[in-house]
């Protein structure tokens, strides 16, 4: 909602010259008004940024760029880095993806389509918006009671008999960590994968999906060659979105991660994600240095929203040579 | 029971607003639970935050308070420690709360020492609490060296032969040890790793000795008691630090701990207190009194401490309501509420040491407690 849109409201046909002058004034305002809204985004994300910057100074003095390359995290000897943060943020975010990605996708195929079993598709979606709607704490309440010990008793046993020669899937399971988490950061995300990309793919003109069809191109080739291409762009943006979502989400995966400031190769070991340091220390970081380092924990994880952002725009715009516009 | 306050605190505006704002600071003195002249404090709302552990007790003790004098509020935030000192600092509080005394970095914030009275409020004590199914409760034998083991995952199966010494005839499962621990910031760990600094130098050389939050070198986090005592009751194999409350309400087995004079003790109330009284000269100052002698002592006890500053002229009337409610809580009739939450009473040694410092506060200089036993 940019002023623009204000700019295109029309005036009510069939209106006296007279109020017609008046409706232009307040065109005016409205104009002044939308103005100074997304000005005030401006000012509020600039503020913002110096809200986090300044309490985060005494580490950033403290500790500089060895913040980030850092495995300490020691309250007790004011010594802070933030590499097992890191990694747990990324690692869970990106399970989340690897399994939300395929499932969402071919979910969002399956709702977009036009024939075939439309009984399905109203239920389908309010299912999805249903999910969409369950806050965090829910699925994290469920996620540790209900799916700790399934994953602790039933999947990772059969991970680590099946797959247990990779790296991965070692060591004795204890249901938390970062496999658990990333778990549920897929469930988290996928309503947003697949609203975003079933209306994405739905936006693909039906003349070029047609045609497709027309020249012998069977379902499968017409969504692989055609579909999936022109909507390339917008599940981009789904999947930014998801993972924006998904490096941001506290308090679900502070319940199952396991809180352990550590590194390690396992999917079953237990890890610490930047969002659960600062939700679980803040309230007795006691000194500059000790609750500055949660600041900068907070400024890194900023960092590494925009850094993924910017990434993944860069890629689209190779591909495509225009900005994503559906969902980021 | 936040309604409860909030429409008690708008009931007592109303009433002061009636008469005027010419309530009358004193009136007759009533009797408290344990002999003792409870003053009849003025009509004020005060505010306090802080430490989580000693909340279910303050906010029992408070709604009674509130009972009995309808004209004081006194609404308890909690919100951790460090969050009731930083807000006494800032001066948003009326009284700050905090499991540990001040660090002098932070008396110095408050400007000095000096400034400020640290009361002991109540005493608690820790238990370990274990999740497994062929030992029963109060079954398994720890002591100091088997507890330092475990935390600093030099033990790490629930079979190994340093357990069994002390654990003959119990069925140690060949199981993987699962330590949880705090993951916020608590006195509790506090509490505990102050213990484990006292009883074993490699855990202190390891971990730098005693914090609220600390680097741990084994184990995962869960936050609060009440997410600790969850967590290993979800687990099998698990075990970690938790006050003893939590344990009792949430029937989970606890391991008998051995203490200073080799005697192995069930975590109690009435052991917190046995250790307590080990320590005669406790104050702020010297408030550590875990691993303590005495046959009967719980090894992994604490105090919790309320803090105020001295001054109170500022408002005189807010500053008398609050010596009187904290007075109150000292005495027998406050002191129940610990009591019937598994809290331990303080020792009279304790009960001695907060009077004696709660006459230090002032406004314009004469001393606001009116009781003078």
């Amino acid at each position: 909602m940019g002023p623009g849109t204000a700019e295109r409201v029309a005036p009510p046909p069939l209106v006296a010259a007279s109020r017609q002058r008046r409706l232009i004034s307040g065109d005016g305002i409205f104009r002044a008004l939308a103005y100074a809204a997304a000005a005030l985004m401006l000012v509020i994300a600039v503020i913002f940024v110096i809200a986090l910057v300044i309490p985060a100074l005494p580490a950033v003095t403290s500790f500089g760029l060895g913040f980030f390359t850092s495995r300490t995290w020691d309250p007790v000897r004011n010594q802070f880095g933030a590499l097992s943060a890191i990694y747990g943020t990324l690692v869970t975010s990106l399970i989340g993806l690897l399994i939300a990605f395929p499932i969402g996708l071919a979910a969002a195929l399956f709702l977009a389509q036009e024939s075939g079993v439309r009984l399905l598709r109203g239920p389908l979606s309010f299912a999805i918006e249903l999910l969409a709607g369950i806050p965090s704490v829910v699925i994290g309440l469920w996620a540790f009671f209900i799916l700790t010990p399934l994953m602790r008793d039933t999947v990772d046993p059969f991970l680590n008999h099946t797959l247990g020669f990779l790296p991965l899937f070692q060591g004795s399971p204890s249901g938390y960590g970062y496999l658990t988490a990333g778990l549920v950061l897929a469930i988290m995300v996928l309503p947003i994968m697949i609203a975003l990309s079933r209306d994405v793919i739905r936006a693909v003109p039906r003349a070029l999906r047609e045609a497709s069809l027309a020249l012998g191109a069977t379902n499968a080739e017409t969504i692989w060659s055609v579909i999936l291409p022109y909507a390339r762009v917008g599940i981009t943006g789904a999947v930014l979105l998801a993972l924006g979502r998904a490096l941001g989400e506290t308090i679900a995966v502070t319940m199952v991660i396991g809180n352990r400031n550590e590194i390690s190769t396992s999917l079953f070991a237990s890890g610490y994600t930047l969002p659960s340091v600062i939700a679980n220390e803040f309230t007795e970081a006691v000194g500059n240095v000790y609750l500055g380092s949660l600041f900068y924990l907070g400024l890194v994880l900023v960092l590494i929203t925009i850094v993924v952002n910017v990434l993944a725009r860069l890629l689209v715009w190779r591909f495509t040579g225009s900005e994503p516009t559906a969902a980021a | 029971m936040k309604r409860i306050l909030v429409a008690a605190s708008i009931a007592a505006a109303v009433l002061l607003a009636a008469c005027g704002g010419t309530s009358t600071a004193t009136s007759t003195p009533s009797t408290g639970g344990g002999g003792r002249v409870v003053p009849t404090p003025p009509a004020a709302s005060l505010t306090g935050a802080g430490a989580t552990f000693p909340k279910p007790f303050y906010d029992a003790a408070v709604y009674a308070y509130h009972q009995k004098f309808n004209q004081v509020t006194v609404n308890y935030g909690g919100g951790g420690s460090g969050a009731g000192i930083a807000q006494l600092t800032k001066n948003v509080v009326d009284f700050g709360a905090s499991d540990v005394p001040l660090k002098a970095s932070e008396a110095a914030a408050m400007g000095g020492a000096d400034k400020v009275i640290q009361m002991a409020s109540t005493l608690g004590t820790e238990s370990l609490a274990f999740n497994l199914d062929s030992v029963a409760d109060g079954q398994l034998k720890l002591t100091p060296d088997t507890i330092a083991g475990i935390f600093l995952g030099k033990i790490t199966k629930w079979n190994d032969p340093a357990l069994a010494t002390d654990n003959s005839g119990v069925s140690l499962p060949n199981q993987d040890i699962r330590v949880v621990h705090r993951s916020d910031g608590s006195g509790t760990t506090y509490i505990f790793t102050d213990y484990l600094s006292s009883v074993s130098a490699a855990w202190k050389a390891k971990t730098g000795g005693p914090g609220k939050s600390i680097s741990w070198p084994v184990g995962d986090g869960a936050s609060g008691n009440a997410g600790v005592a969850t967590r290993i009751t979800q687990t099998p194999g698990a075990i970690g630090y938790v006050e003893l409350a939590y344990v009792l309400q949430t029937k989970m087995k606890q391991a008998a701990l051995k203490n200073q004079d080799g005697s192995f003790v069930i975590p109690s109330a009435a052991g917190a207190t046995a250790a307590a009284k080990q320590f005669i000269g406790s104050s702020p100052s010297q408030f550590s009194i875990v691993n303590a002698p005495g046959k009967d002592s719980a090894p992994i006890s604490g105090y919790s401490w309320i803090i105020l500053y001295k001054d109170q002229t500022a408002d005189k009337t807010k500053g008398t309501a609050l010596v009187d409610f904290l007075y109150w809580l000292t005495t027998t009739e406050g002191q129940q509420y610990a009591v019937n939450l598994h809290y331990a009473a303080l020792p009279p040694g304790m009960v001695s040491y907060d009077v004696f410092v709660l006459r230090d506060v002032t406004a314009g200089g004469s001393a606001l407690l009116s009781v003078s036993s």
